[in-house]
């Protein structure tokens, strides 16, 4: 077992990861949008992206996190308060948490579009779920300056 | 009446949401709205007073048939005209006291939203808007005795009065319960209009009764308002003693003339009340903080009025809506003075002060004033207040119950004179003895307290001075013309007992049995004050038995808490385990043998060869994980059955639940490395108190009842599954073809908006350790001196936030 320290970097490691990445964050969407006719949805689809984010931790250690320069609180409010805003606004409009408002439309180039509420919700769902794995990566960051000495 | 509650509500937030930026404003405008307020009900006055009651009515929750019920009768529009007019005095006379300070906006919102929770309690007819107000009044006093919070002594006092009157609110809402059961109503008016007995009705009144005390600072619950004068004073003339603790009598005041026959109310009022006039009574002589003496004076006061009100004949009750004006308006008046003296002459120290007659006339003017209608000296309000109380239980019908109540009152009065001469005169005398410097046997050197040079006095502004002017000037005016006042009060009167037939007051009814005691009174008070002038220059700063009890009570609540945590929460992992495992076992055995058993019957083992073998592999690496030595070896094995249970799902034909699953298991196999890293590369021992036997007991038994209960759980089925009515409407409801995901963010989307909830609350929780822990780290670095690190870069750290938990 290495531990991902500065020094035992390995650069085919790290050239892997930063190939997976795209296609990762791509599926991970893919994962939360499809969610609603097939098998996904928003909590698949975060943990897909939190996947990804641990590569990145893995391949590049602490830093590699650090330098996304993104607070997990802020992804695990903005997730949460995501959630609860689509909750309330159908509260508000139909009587009922989350009932699902469906809207269909026409876009030039893709054409049909059918786009459900709940995918918002189920939006909200995967941004905190990113939100928690970051902030359990901030756990072993701190842990990994600890051990590896004050930056 | 629900627009003011809400401007006030609104005013509160626009003072105390932008901080420092709000000082210069707020205080203005908060007076302002207690202006609109007082203007408002003096323009309802004639009407109400008529007879007219206006009420709203919301609905909050009707299947509780809960609702906000506010109604404005003529006592709600005494109380409210002394809110807001007394309100806006101190607002304005904030303005002069504080100065220039940047905290007031702080200030300014806590008193309106003080002045808006008191207004909703005045007006309050539901019994639990009441209590709503009656807390929200409760929060706001926490937060305004300890104002200055970064002193200790305020600070303690202000959870002290908080958790007091707290208790009180809690005793008091259960027995709004029991009354709203008992009565089949929610509403006072109802309750009063069609009043139930009973032994419940009457334990549901002691209860109330316990609130009421704690709240108007009853004796034995009295200690916490003295100590809650560590407030700014503007906030101790407001609150605790015009407004927050007649809160008490005014619930008192409603129920009284409907309940007071019942159960021990008579004897609880008077046995409190009484009780609460004589200790403040002697307490008061014995203080040398002009302000302290009053605070203990107003726990005297509020006794008298407690035992008038509770009475609940219609003599006393008129007596007491009278006496609760003229307290008001005299106790507010010299609060006040006594905060502009404090002010001008840097003290309260009645043995330091002299000569104020000269140098602050005004302010002498005013204390002269409201302490003749605090002592029921002619022609002041209070007097006239006095010889109808006086009057009511000469002749109140009660028969023992009566006399003790009179010989208590006289005896309460005399003390109620004898204090207020000597806080006068002590104010503004020309005797100021001063204190010597001592050192007593344990070497502990008192400083000298010296007679303040009267030169050195500042001359207050007009609007300064104002405000206690006033409150003494109304003192006098109603006295002037307590013919006027006394119709009015009739009026007020008759919304809290229809009953009542006093219809007047008189300055001077012609020499009758109450003038001649009020005499003696007077008589007997100044005398005490002569003979005690002396003897009374030593502070009595002894605890009072009460403080002393509740110091016992909330010590021991603490240290108790503090063992059963110490004894439950031992922080060994393996312990909790156990105990979790334990508890998760015995209680599934249980249900198991209470009869669960019999789909056991014929379980139905596989449903497919693949399964069973699936299945089967699971159970195996389950059952290796128990043997490995290394944690790592644990961990992967671990991961290798949860992936199969990912494929028995699949079989299954649960596509969802297997991606998750996978997923789910590969971040924890992950997070589960990352975490061996750092520990021993072996397990280590296990706790001498779960040999091998105990922990393969407990695991069999967790094994074995989870399969059980799982099998007969999965074949018991009496109500129809629900699943295949979500199928049907998954696409016409919902618009999605995946009716696992549409349960999970439509049909039970509050289910899951419940787990991604506890879910922030972990991660966040993670986030916030980490902080803390670095935090800690630092200030250890700091306080070792270290080099690397100085006050100024922790600094800049702070303030660079945007880059959040990665500096």
């Amino acid at each position: 077992m290495t531990t991902p320290h500065t020094n035992r970097r390995s650069v085919i490691l790290t050239e892997t990861v930063n190939g997976l990445t795209p296609i990762l964050l791509l599926f991970s969407v893919f994962l939360t949008f499809r969610g609603h006719n097939a098998p996904g949805g928003g909590f698949a689809g975060g943990l897909v992206m939190g996947a990804a984010v641990i590569l990145r931790y893995l391949a590049s250690g602490p830093d590699g996190i650090r330098s996304l320069r993104i607070d997990p609180i802020v992804l695990i409010g903005a997730g949460l308060a995501l959630a609860v805003a689509v909750g309330s606004v159908s509260l508000a409009v139909d009587g009922s948490f989350l009932e699902s408002s469906i809207w269909k439309f026409e876009l030039p180039l893709i054409g049909k579009v059918k786009f459900v509420s709940s995918s918002l919700f189920d939006i909200g769902v995967h941004v905190l779920v990113v939100g928690v794995v970051m902030a359990i990566l901030v756990a072993f960051a701190e842990a990994d300056d600890e051990v590896g000495g004050r930056r | 009446m629900i627009p003011l509650l809400l401007a006030h509500l609104i005013a509160a937030l626009v003072c105390l949401v932008p901080g420092r930026r709000a000082a210069r404003w707020a205080l203005p405008l908060a007076a302002l709205v207690t202006a609109v307020t007082f203007g408002w009900l003096a323009g309802q006055a004639s009407s109400i007073l008529a007879g007219d009651t206006p009420t709203f009515d919301a609905e909050w929750i009707p299947q509780l048939s809960l609702s906000i019920s506010l109604r404005l009768d003529g006592f709600g529009l005494l109380m409210g005209l002394l809110v807001s007019g007394i309100g806006t005095l101190v607002l304005l006379y904030s303005i002069s006291y504080f100065g220039r300070r940047d905290d007031l906006g702080r200030l300014a919102g806590l008193l309106i939203g003080f002045a808006g929770a008191m207004l909703g309690i005045v007006w309050s007819d539901g019994l639990l808007t009441l209590f709503v107000f009656w807390e929200l009044t409760s929060v706001t006093s926490f937060l305004l005795i300890g104002f200055d919070d970064r002193n200790v002594t305020a600070r303690a006092a202000a959870s002290r009065a908080f958790l007091v009157t707290g208790a009180g609110g809690l005793a008091m809402l259960a027995g709004f319960i029991i009354l709203t059961i008992t009565g089949d109503t929610t509403t006072i008016s109802g309750l009063v209009a069609d009043p139930p007995t009973g032994t419940l009705t009457a334990v549901a009144l002691v209860l109330v009764l316990v609130g009421a005390f704690t709240k108007s600072a009853q004796f034995p619950f009295h200690f916490w308002l003295p100590g809650a004068m560590a407030a700014p004073t503007p906030v101790s003339a407001y609150l605790h003693s015009a407004t927050m603790v007649k809160a008490g009598l005014v619930v008192v005041a409603r129920f009284a003339p409907a309940f007071a026959t019942q159960g021990p109310w008579r004897l609880l009022v008077l046995g409190a009340g009484l009780a609460s006039l004589m200790i403040g009574g002697v307490r008061a002589m014995r203080q040398q903080d002009a302000k302290l003496a009053l605070a203990h004076g107003t726990v005297s006061q509020l006794g008298f009025l407690m035992v008038l009100l509770g009475l609940g004949t219609p003599a006393t009750t008129y007596a007491g809506v009278a006496m609760l004006l003229a307290h008001a308006l005299f106790k507010a008046s010299l609060f006040l003075s006594v905060g502009v003296v404090d002010h001008e002459a840097g003290t309260r120290d009645m043995r330091r002060l002299k000569g104020l007659l000269r140098t602050l006339p005004v302010v002498a003017a005013s204390v002269i004033v409201a302490a003749a209608s605090m002592a029921a000296i002619p022609p002041t309000f209070g007097f006239v207040a006095k010889e109808k109380a006086l009057d009511g239980l000469l002749d109140s019908g009660l028969g023992a119950t009566g006399t003790i109540a009179l010989v208590g009152i006289v005896l309460g009065s005399v003390l109620t004179v004898a204090y207020t001469v000597r806080i006068a005169v002590g104010l503004l005398g020309d005797d100021a003895p001063g204190v010597e410097g001592s050192t007593d046997p344990d070497g502990n050197v008192t400083a000298a307290l010296t007679p303040v040079d009267p030169s050195s006095v500042h001359t207050p502004k007009p609007s300064f001075v104002g405000a206690p002017a006033l409150l003494a000037v109304l003192s006098l005016l109603f006295g002037l013309f307590a013919g006027t006042v006394g119709n009015w009060l009739a009026e007020v009167t008759t919304s809290l007992d229809p009953a009542t037939s006093e219809k007047y007051l008189k300055l001077w009814p012609g020499v009758n049995t109450a003038l001649m005691v009020s005499t003696g009174i007077i008589t007997a008070g100044v005398l005490l004050w002569w003979l005690t002038r002396v003897a009374t220059r030593t502070t009595d700063a002894r605890r009072s038995v009460a403080t002393i009890a509740y110091d016992h009570i909330y010590d021991g609540l603490l240290e108790g808490a503090r063992r059963i945590t110490a004894a439950t929460q031992s922080g060994s992992l393996p312990f909790y385990l156990a105990v979790v495992l334990s508890t998760v076992a015995v209680s599934m055995i249980v249900a198991l043998g209470a009869g669960a058993t019999d789909a056991l019957t014929t379980p139905r083992w596989s449903n497919s060869a693949l399964e069973f073998v699936a299945v089967m592999l699971t159970a195996l690496l389950a059952v290796g994980v128990v043997f490995a030595r290394k944690r790592f070896t644990a961990a992967v094995v671990l991961g290798g059955s949860g992936y199969l249970l990912a494929i028995v799902y699949l079989i299954q034909g649960a596509p969802d639940l297997a991606i998750t699953q996978f997923l789910v298991e590969t971040l924890t196999i992950v997070v589960f490395l990352l975490v061996l890293a750092r520990l021993p590369a072996e397990f280590s021992p296990a706790p001498a108190w779960a040999p091998r036997v105990v922990r393969i007991a407990i695991s069999a038994a967790v094994g074995v009842s989870v399969a059980l209960f799982a099998l007969s759980a999965s074949q018991s089925r009496t109500a129809p599954s629900v699943g295949e009515q979500y199928v049907a409407l998954s696409e016409s409801e919902a618009g999605g073809l995946n009716v696992v995901n549409v349960i999970l963010v439509d049909f039970r989307g509050f289910d899951t908006l419940g787990e991604i909830t506890v879910l922030a609350v972990a991660g966040a929780g993670v986030v916030n350790l980490v902080r803390a822990a670095r935090r800690q780290q630092r200030r250890k670095h700091l306080e070792d001196g270290g080099p690397a690190e100085s006050e100024e870069t922790l600094d800049t750290q702070r303030s660079s936030r945007q880059v959040g938990v990665w500096r």
